[in-house]
């Protein structure tokens, strides 16, 4: 059963189409992300299907409510976590909670039964009497989730929420959505890392320039190119002759699989083991100096740059 | 109800917040009792320095020769350097000092002669507009002076005359000085003259309920620049509760920086509001829903807190001069204090000073109607601005 089904999106802001033609479906219990770099279209999509932005075209569903006509009533399915920290600072966690309870119409001891749940959830319990203002980054976006959360929303859709905080909160607001998606949440996570889409989500879409470039579990997108591992050789800074270096990897690999830049050298291949040896002795007989050797996985990153030509967060 | 909950928010993060808090309640306290003291010395001064002679208008109703010696011997003739004596009908006095055109005048009753002759006391009425208490003391004294003096006269000149038959020209000589002479009144109900600090504390203090309707619009916009607009209008939030419970806020917060000012004024400076409670707690009502109403239509419209900044400290400051914060209206023109009436603060400082002057309650009716009904309209404005704000998006 489908919780969400977008079909042909589009968005313009006068001129700019800024989403063009998005289609995909989330199903009931799945999470699913959206990855892409700052300004693809992801919050814009986003701000759609929850019925804060209209589209210009398309049609967008939750469950069996068309969202367009009827926003009011999908949005009593779902939860947001804007990008942003959408709280009051001077007020304290628990009185912040308390206040997005009763916009969601909670009130008594199902408010109160619900905010010590959510505190519980995001670990703030023993915080939840300090004003927002004092907590750190972190804390804040772990409000920011409760707050999504207090009416037991079946569809949870995250926007960047882990946007500039440090490691270990950020590790708690993944087994957090973890945790929630595990108690059957459906969830739509969008962000720009590529490791907190690839740790949560079990199918991804690719957006980028508004359009919806690639999508599937992460097997299948690795598939889109190959699975193709990724050898970096890093080269000595005073290398000078990177055309000749070039040209003579060309004799070697197809150039659509070879990348230099940044004092490294890149070729992608299905079996790196195959062509280490020929690749180094390449790059070493051009005069360059080597400085270290590395070969990655096929990740999203290396998905998305196979699909655009740039680095995800370029 | 969820309002309410939206209005109980924001008085929670006004009361947390110290310098706001400051703000709306010591500022306005301060500057009133500065602005009071400063201009109540400046006008006392002026007024014990230099009389300036003034017109009296008369309206003599008196066919006998008392009233005649009055206006002509007396004000004519022997104040003449203080007074000029201009005659009119009685419609016609009362519309030139409605107008302030004429600061003075008096009404003598058609029978003042006989009953002054008679030792029955007779009326005199006394019009003026406010602030004019010298010239009225000084006309009010030579009408009582002359009203005692004249049968003293009667008395010992009929006393010069052969005797009569009881009591001579039947007038009765223990009456005089317990009787009233003058019947003191104003147009439109302005009996007393309104002090400048009455003035000051009436004027800062719209001013400054004006200045919190910006405060907290200020904070409605931010709300939109911060997401937590987006946030609310993704819960069960209708734009009639959003709106509904960002003016409740308002309006409490305004209600309560208003009580302090006109209490505050009263109890620490001595500042008389007027006999009027009811009127003054009505009218600060209305007008706080008309300043208010003003305050979510400006919210509904302007989206970024930096335009606003601008926008709203010019326009209360454009506001608040117009209204009569920062000049006396007595020196605007007619229509000029006429258009006034359209800024919720002119309007309320105008009905605030018609209080302070001994208004009663029904006086004051048509100002709270229109400035609730102002008020109203400015909510409906910004409420169909949003709904039509969310429709144009969907076109």
């Amino acid at each position: 059963m489908n919780m969400l089904t977008v079909q042909d999106l589009r968005k313009s802001f006068g001129n700019m189409e800024a989403v063009k033609g998005v289609n995909f479906s989330v199903e009931k219990g799945e999470s699913y992300g959206l990855l892409g770099p700052n300004g693809a279209g992801k919050s814009t999509t986003i701000n759609m299907i929850t019925g804060l932005f209209p589209p210009t075209s398309g049609e967008i569903q939750i469950k069996d409510i068309n969202v367009i006509k009827n926003p009011k009533q999908a949005q009593k399915w779902i939860g947001v976590v804007p990008q942003e920290i959408a709280l009051y600072q001077s007020m304290s966690a628990r009185e912040n909670l308390k206040f997005w309870g009763r916009m969601y119409d909670l009130s008594g001891s199902e408010l109160e039964k619900s905010v010590d749940q959510v505190l519980e959830i995001i670990g703030l319990t023993e915080r939840a009497k300090d004003k927002v203002e004092t907590f750190s980054g972190g804390m804040k976006r772990r409000v920011n989730i409760g707050a999504a959360i207090l009416h037991k929303p079946e569809l949870l859709i995250m926007d960047e929420p882990t946007v500039g905080i440090d490691p270990q909160s950020r590790n708690h607001i993944l087994e957090t959505v973890k945790r929630l998606n595990g108690e059957g949440m459906t969830i739509i996570y969008t962000s720009h890392y590529m490791e907190e889409v690839e740790y949560l989500c079990e199918r991804i879409g690719i957006v980028d320039h508004g359009q919806l470039i690639a999508s599937g579990t992460l097997s299948e997108l690795r598939e889109t190119i190959g699975d193709h591992s990724k050898i970096i050789l890093s080269i000595d800074k005073d290398s000078s002759n990177l055309d000749g270096l070039a040209q003579s990897l060309t004799s070697l690999f197809s150039e659509k699989d070879i990348q230099i830049q940044d004092h490294q050298v890149m070729v992608f291949h299905k079996e790196p083991q195959l062509i280490l040896t020929d690749f180094i002795q390449s790059v070493a007989k051009s005069g360059t100096k080597i400085t270290s050797v590395d070969i990655v996985e096929p990740n999203l990153e290396s998905v998305f740059l196979h699909l655009t030509g740039r680095k995800l967060r370029d | 109800m969820k309002f309410l909950w939206l209005a109980l928010k924001d008085l929670i993060l006004v009361a947390r917040d110290k310098k706001a808090f400051l703000t709306l309640i010591m500022m306005p306290l301060l500057l009133i009792a500065i602005l009071g003291s400063a201009f109540g010395n400046m006008m006392k001064e002026d007024e014990e320095v230099s009389i300036k002679k003034f017109t009296l208008g008369v309206v003599n109703l008196d066919q006998g020769q008392l009233s005649k010696v009055l206006t002509e011997e007396v004000f004519s003739k022997n104040l003449s350097k203080q007074i000029a004596v201009k005659y009119y009908q009685e419609n016609e006095l009362n519309k030139k000092i409605q107008d302030h055109e004429l600061e003075i005048g008096i009404v003598i009753d058609k029978d003042f002669s006989q009953s002054l002759m008679s030792g029955k006391g007779t009326k005199v009425q006394l019009i003026t507009v406010p602030d004019t208490v010298i010239k009225a003391t000084i006309v009010q004294n030579v009408i009582e002076q002359f009203s005692r003096s004249v049968p003293i006269e009667a008395f010992v000149s009929q006393m010069s005359q052969p005797v009569q038959a009881g009591n001579p020209g039947g007038i009765d000589i223990e009456s005089y000085g317990k009787k009233p002479l003058i019947n003191e009144t104003t147009i439109d109900a302005k009996t007393k003259p309104v002090s400048s600090f009455q003035y000051y504390a009436a004027a800062m203090g719209v001013m400054f309920l004006l200045m919190t309707v910006v405060q907290g619009v200020s904070t409605m916009i931010l709300e939109k620049e911060q997401d937590v607009f987006n946030r609310l209008l993704l819960t069960n939030l209708t734009y009639a509760n959003y709106l509904l419970g960002k003016m409740l806020g308002l309006m409490v917060i305004c209600l309560t920086q208003a009580f302090i000012i006109i209490v505050g004024t009263n109890l620490l400076f001595g500042v008389d509001w007027g006999p009027s409670v009811s009127g003054i707690i009505v009218m600060t009502f209305a007008f706080v829903v008309n300043a208010s109403g003003l305050g979510v239509l400006a919210g509904s419209f302007i989206k970024t807190e930096k335009s606003f900044s601008v926008a709203g400290m010019f326009g209360t400051q454009i506001m608040a001069a117009l209204g009569g914060s920062m000049v006396p209206l007595y020196v605007f023109p007619d229509w000029a204090i006429y258009v006034t009436k359209f800024f919720p603060n002119g309007l309320a400082l105008q009905t605030y000073l018609d209080l302070m002057s001994g208004a009663a309650f029904s006086k004051i009716l048509p100002s709270i109607g229109a400035s609730v009904g102002l008020g109203l309209f400015f909510f409906a404005i910004g409420l169909m601005r949003l709904s039509l704000e969310r429709r144009g998006k969907y076109a």
